[in-house]
């Protein structure tokens, strides 16, 4: 009986060994990710890659995921929906995909969730931040599309909490660009007012791509509202920002400021003072996990600061992986339910979960520019 | 109606036009003289812009400095394009004309991509935020010198083209190629100097606006569809009219800026642009005589 148990051992340590070795030697776990790696908003696309690439290195130099590494195959959509559907139809065709990965500009990830619904595999999004995502997502829609960063109408929803405490949230105007993103903000703006019995005064949409905004901030200064809320990103905001300095400014600007990008000349001349901002993440926020993300970001991108989308792909990834170890195999159906089970502790401080449309509920945070330097004002529930 | 509102509409409309027209005039006049559509054009704009953002980021150059040596620049490329490319397409080259030219711009674009990435880049120099104020009207000093450079360029232009034998010799060529052989105008030389003039216009463009804009690789698409809207407003060919047509755009969208919604302004142009056709196909200053 003895001898039996010994050789029984044996076998299992022995096949315990073989296995760990065979693993050792496996192919590796692959999550498809299709992001805009040329075009318009490629500098976002470069950051998007730091950051699930940094989570994937840690994850990878923690021992890997089931055994395996993990790797994730980067496809270019040039924030295009047609070259989206492309990338991605052409990564679920293969098989070999876990899951699929973020999409970065709304329009894309709005176009990739009929695929991966039909293809019954998990997509997470990271940085689109159209409101429609989420109410098309979780019970009643989209079962496999979870997203990770807050929606548009969350965001705007905790500004405006925060302005509306602070007696600032009359008599707005909007300005942005005519795309689901600068719609979805327009909305969740107006949402977030009616909610507490207020409106937009004006609002206006431009072409993006678009040069000169000379014309429309003069009209928008002509009406004299409180606030101007902007929804402008990458050339279209540096130009809006030089052209507000070249008009002097005089209107506090809130919305989604992208205030660490504003040129330093521009920032020290004051003329963006008053200004309160709501970011998903900024890089000074002051906790040791912040400053850790920030130093290893740094490390993994030749010394560039972290901006919100490296910070949300970094959270995405590492959620997406944390799903895929706790559903103990690769197959899709283990990791979305895994994922729906998700209990993350965000660089934010917040355990975050995700609600019944597949959303999760970060703090948003409150930046401000006062004397000429960004401050961070605070957190604000989303 | 507030006066230093309107003020400031025109004003700016005045600044836009003429910046409209340092990009089309060029173009004009290659089609003037070519009949070469150059969609290529506004990644000469663009390259001119990135030339100014290097110069005066990384040389240091002063404002006059930095324009002067990308305006020579774009005349070498002008002529370089003109010889190592552009001389093949004579007689019916009109098709090829377009795919060439129309290959070149996705070349120059996603080589700017590459080498440059599509980060906005912008141009600080001891003028960038200065402004005139007159009252309430406030306009960046960069712009007024974009405005100057613009008028100057246009000036030059039709000094040249109407009153000296180097301008009669384009018209010439312009009008009749084969004739303006027979009485001994080389229309070789003279296409290849048009060339040179129209992308050193380009060149202009780029680094007057390259302080005054942010740079990047994607800068020069929508100018240039909205310049060949206003080269067939202004007649095409016609490098005076196109200039006419560019500020009159420039104003009016401006001013619509200032009562409609903006995402109307851009399809001014284009709304313009099939109105002159639908009423007038050679365009409002469309003549026989094109440049």
């Amino acid at each position: 009986m003895f001898k039996m148990r010994r050789l029984f051992l044996a076998l299992a340590a022995a096949a315990t060994t073989q296995l760990a070795l065979a693993q050792q030697g496996a192919a590796p776990i692959v999550i498809g990710a299709s992001i805009p790696m040329t075009g318009g908003v490629s500098t976002f696309g470069q950051h998007s890659r730091w950051g699930s690439e940094l989570a994937i290195d840690e994850a990878n130099a923690a021992g890997g995921v089931l055994g395996r590494k993990i790797e994730m195959d980067y496809q270019d959509n040039r924030c295009n929906p047609a070259e989206a559907v492309k990338s991605v139809t052409q990564m679920l065709s293969s098989k070999k995909y876990v899951a699929i990965f973020d999409g970065l500009c709304s329009s894309a990830a709005l176009a990739i969730m009929p695929l991966v619904e039909r293809a019954e595999v998990p997509f997470v999004v990271a940085n689109a931040s159209a409101t429609s995502i989420a109410e098309k997502s979780g019970v009643g829609g989209n079962k496999w599309t979870f997203k990770v960063n807050p929606t548009d109408a969350s965001m705007l929803d905790a500004l405006v909490a925060w302005l509306d405490k602070e007696g600032k949230a009359g008599n707005i105007a909007f300005l942005g660009e005519d795309t689901d993103f600068g719609r979805a903000g327009s909305n969740g703006l107006t949402e977030a007012l009616k909610k507490r019995g207020k409106s937009l005064v004006m609002t206006d949409f431009y072409q993006k791509g678009t040069a000169d905004f000379s014309s429309v901030l003069a009209k928008i200064k002509a009406r004299k509202p409180a606030a101007l809320a902007l929804y402008a990103i990458d050339a279209d905001f540096q130009n809006l920002m030089r052209q507000w300095h070249g008009m002097g400014g005089g209107i506090p600007l809130t919305g989604r400021v992208l205030v660490d990008q504003v040129p330093k000349e521009i920032m020290a001349s004051g003329v963006l003072d008053g200004t309160t901002s709501v970011q998903p993440y900024d890089a000074t926020i002051d906790s040791a996990a912040n400053k850790a993300f920030v130093e290893a970001y740094k490390k993994k991108s030749g010394g560039t600061t972290p901006i919100m989308v490296g910070f949300e792909s970094y959270e995405a990834t590492r959620i997406l992986i944390d799903a895929i170890k706790r559903a103990g195999n690769t197959n899709p159906a283990a990791i979305r339910d895994a994922l729906a089970k998700t209990k993350y502790q965000s660089i934010l401080g917040t355990t975050l979960e995700f609600d019944q449309n597949n959303l999760l509920h970060n703090n948003a945070v409150i930046l401000g520019v006062k004397d000429g330097k960004v401050v961070v004002f605070g957190f604000s529930k989303t | 109606m507030d006066a230093a509102f309107l003020a400031q509409l025109l004003l700016n409309g005045l600044v836009i036009g003429v910046i409209y027209a340092l990009v089309a005039m060029g173009l004009s006049l290659i089609f003037g003289v070519l009949e070469i559509v150059n969609f290529a054009h506004g990644e000469f704009y663009m390259l001119g812009a990135v030339a100014a953002y290097f110069l005066s980021t990384h040389v240091q150059l002063g404002y006059w400095a930095t324009v002067a040596i990308v305006v020579v620049g774009g005349l070498c490329v002008g002529y370089l394009l003109y010889e190592g490319l552009l001389v093949s397409l004579r007689g019916e080259g009109f098709e090829r004309s377009i795919l060439l030219t129309l290959g070149l711009s996705m070349v120059l674009q996603n080589l700017a991509i590459y080498l440059f990435t599509t980060t906005p880049r912008m141009v600080q120099g001891p003028l960038t935020y200065a402004n005139y104020t007159f009252g309430e009207v406030r306009i960046p000093v960069l712009r007024v010198y974009a405005l100057g450079l613009g008028l100057a360029a246009f000036a030059a232009l039709f000094f040249i083209l109407h009153r000296t034998q180097v301008g009669k010799a384009m018209r010439g060529v312009a009008q009749n190629r084969d004739a303006a052989l027979m009485v001994g105008i080389d229309p070789r030389a003279i296409s290849r100097l048009a060339v040179a003039v129209g992308i050193g216009l380009s060149g202009l463009a780029g680094a007057a606006l390259a302080p005054v804009y942010a740079v990047h690789p994607l800068m020069g698409f929508s100018f240039v569809f909205k310049a060949f809207a206003i080269i067939i407003i202004g007649g095409l060919g016609n490098v005076s009219g196109a200039a006419i047509a560019a500020i009159a755009l420039g104003i009016l969208e401006s001013l619509a800026s200032g009562f409609l919604p903006q995402v109307m302004v851009d399809g001014l142009a284009f709304g313009s642009m099939i109105l002159v056709l639908l009423l007038k196909p050679q365009g409002l200053f469309g003549r026989g005589v094109r440049v």
